[in-house]
């Protein structure tokens, strides 16, 4: 059933296209959306494992090198593809069963963003093809810009359009990157790049070589929000909608595990891309850490926790082991659902207070215990407390950081995670455990049940994880060895 | 006696941190925590550079943490450069990519 992988990304982008188009016809478009949604993580759980050549243009061996040449759109799909569509559709789902119950009429153009979105990302991870990739990422951009833009958030025009103006540097720059690779090898195909490379028919010392992986490194610090872009993406997660933020932050992992596993296939030969890929990462999760403990506003707290986060998966495949590589992989796993969690949850919270000042707030555990609740444990789960999720993949990456010999990154990652749970500690006590605000009002406003079936799907999966994590890292792993 | 000073005076420098609004106890002890925290690892990342050189690292290890700990509060100075103003992030973006770029071509092939 290989002709599934296509229809993957088939799915979503014209379910966008029809949405837009026939919006006017509300509730045609509630039911439609619904059906398509509830489709995205089923398609990639009935497809086989395999390859897909568009236009049925199979590889071409060469009879006198014995190299085999790739002239189609290649998509792969395996395991980690599998369940990173897998888990995106199905937070594609939970986001827009809120958005729909949310609005009574819907905003066609809102659903069409969140459906481009999805199919992008979808595209960015099955694709063997960089200037492929590039495309959907372009499309990716602007389908963020829009959700961001679309939210009824004060600021957020601002924030979508310096998201833009940012992102007119970081594509083009990434595009020339690819352009260069282009120049040496004569093919936009990754297995083809990568075996031209290996087979030492590239010289990698060149400065065109060197240059090609400087300019798309920058353009994947753009798509991953590690520094210097790590403002704006917490800005962006910010002035999104709750369910927006939490779509957007797993596009944000995707898109970064995407580019990153195409550059590390092309340039592992190189060791000063592994020690780029650390050097970022460090500077995110201290950067990103740092400044959550000093925010008042909680959704840019975890805007900023969300960047620090990303930095454990560059961490994980900076080290370049198979053990590494599988924890980074699974951290990026682990952070689109935690984060999403507490988006949603943070989110539950404005919708019943219209508030997001820690400071103003209070006393909220006795008005929404639930939420209160599941918050604490996604809390928990992010800072690395066990038996959660996330305690899981860091264990892994503070151990796969030992085994490399570097145990400063070792204890630099425990730190980490103990600020992050100082971040929890910290807002925790101040929204729901400190006396209630004489000025605060809270009578008559409840959480959507929408928002709590979310969270309480989202929550039951972090908890599954990490009690069962191998259900996930044994498929990461065979995947990694692969790619090694 | 002078250090103490200087941390104290931190302290009350954190106010300006958070105005307009009330400081809080919760908000003075999260921006100690993050004061340390961002001394402790930027000087732990430092040793990584014994994997260079042991000597260099060293060196470079005590250099940033006299200058760290002489220049608290660093938080308010990470801050005011990290807010949302559009010059700042793209001054920040092409110092970067400037950094990278030359890194690459000039030393691309060394590490």
């Amino acid at each position: 059933m290989n002709e599934l992988i296509p229809i993957m990304v088939i799915v979503p982008l014209m379910a966008a296209l029809l949405i837009s188009a026939f919006s006017k016809f509300n509730k045609a478009t509630k039911i439609f959306a619904f059906v398509v949604a509830i489709c995205l993580p089923i398609i990639p759980l009935a497809s086989n494992y395999g390859l897909h050549y568009f236009g049925g243009y199979a590889p071409i061996l060469d009879n006198v090198t014995n190299v085999m040449y790739h002239p189609a759109i290649t998509y792969s799909f395996t395991f980690l593809q599998q369940i990173f569509i897998a888990i995106v559709g199905l937070l594609t789902f939970l986001v827009v069963f809120v958005y729909l119950t949310k609005y009574k009429k819907v905003s066609g153009p809102y659903l069409f963003l969140l459906f481009l979105g999805t199919a992008a990302v979808t595209a960015m991870i099955l694709t063997d093809d960089i200037f492929h990739m590039f495309v959907f990422f372009e499309i990716l951009a602007l389908a963020q810009v829009g959700i961001v833009a679309a939210s009824s958030i004060d600021y957020s025009y601002e924030m979508a359009l310096k998201y833009m103006i940012l992102g007119s540097i970081g594509s083009p720059i990434m595009l020339l990157g690819i352009g260069f690779l282009l120049a040496l090898t004569g093919s936009v195909n990754v297995t083809d790049i990568a075996t031209a490379v290996h087979n030492g028919l590239v010289d990698i010392t060149s400065p065109v070589f060197l240059m090609s992986l400087a300019l798309i490194f920058f353009g994947w610090l753009y798509a991953s929000g590690l520094p210097p872009f790590h403002t704006i993406k917490s800005g962006v997660y910010s002035k999104a909608e709750p369910h927006g933020a939490a779509l957007l932050q797993s596009f944000t992992v995707i898109s970064m595990i995407s580019i990153v596993l195409i550059m590390f296939r092309i340039f592992s030969t190189l060791p000063i891309f592994e020690v780029l890929i650390v050097f970022f990462s460090i500077l995110a999760m201290i950067l990103g850490v740092s400044l959550a403990l000093t925010q008042t506003d909680f959704r840019r707290m975890i805007g900023f926790l969300a960047v620090g986060e990303l930095g454990f998966i560059g961490l994980g495949i900076g080290l370049g082991t198979t053990f590494s590589l599988t924890a980074g992989l699974f951290q990026a796993l682990n952070e689109i659902l935690i984060t999403a969690l507490l988006f949603i949850g943070f989110g539950a919270i404005v919708e019943a207070t219209n508030e997001v000042d820690t400071r103003k707030l209070g006393g909220l555990l006795a008005y929404h215990p639930k939420v209160s609740i599941m918050l604490l444990i996604g809390g928990m789960a992010m800072a690395g407390v066990p038996p959660l999720n996330g305690f899981q993949s860091k264990l892994m990456l503070v151990q796969a950081s030992l085994n490399c010999g570097y145990p400063e990154l070792s204890i630099l990652a425990i730190m980490v995670s103990i600020a992050t749970f100082v971040v929890f500690v910290k807002t925790f006590y101040t929204m729901f455990l400190k006396p209630k605000p004489k000025d605060l009002e809270l009578e008559n406003k409840e959480v959507p049940r929408s928002m709590i079936f979310t969270m309480g799907v989202l929550l039951i999966i972090i908890i599954l994880l990490g009690i069962f994590p191998d259900v996930v890292t044994t498929g990461i792993s065979n995947f990694v060895g692969g790619i090694l | 006696m002078k250090l103490y000073d200087q941390i104290f005076d931190v302290v009350k420098q954190f106010k300006k941190l958070f105005s307009p609004g009330p400081v809080t106890n919760a908000d003075v002890s999260g921006s100690i925590t993050a004061e340390i925290f961002i001394i402790v690892s930027l000087v732990l990342s430092a040793i990584l550079l014994r994997h260079v050189n042991v000597l260099l690292a060293a060196l470079v290890t005590l250099i940033l943490a006299v200058v760290l700990i002489s220049n608290i509060p660093l938080i308010p100075k990470f801050k005011k450069e990290q807010d949302d103003s559009l010059e700042k992030m793209l001054f920040y973006a092409i110092v970067t990519l400037a950094i990278i770029v030359v890194f690459m071509y000039w030393g691309g092939n060394l590490v």
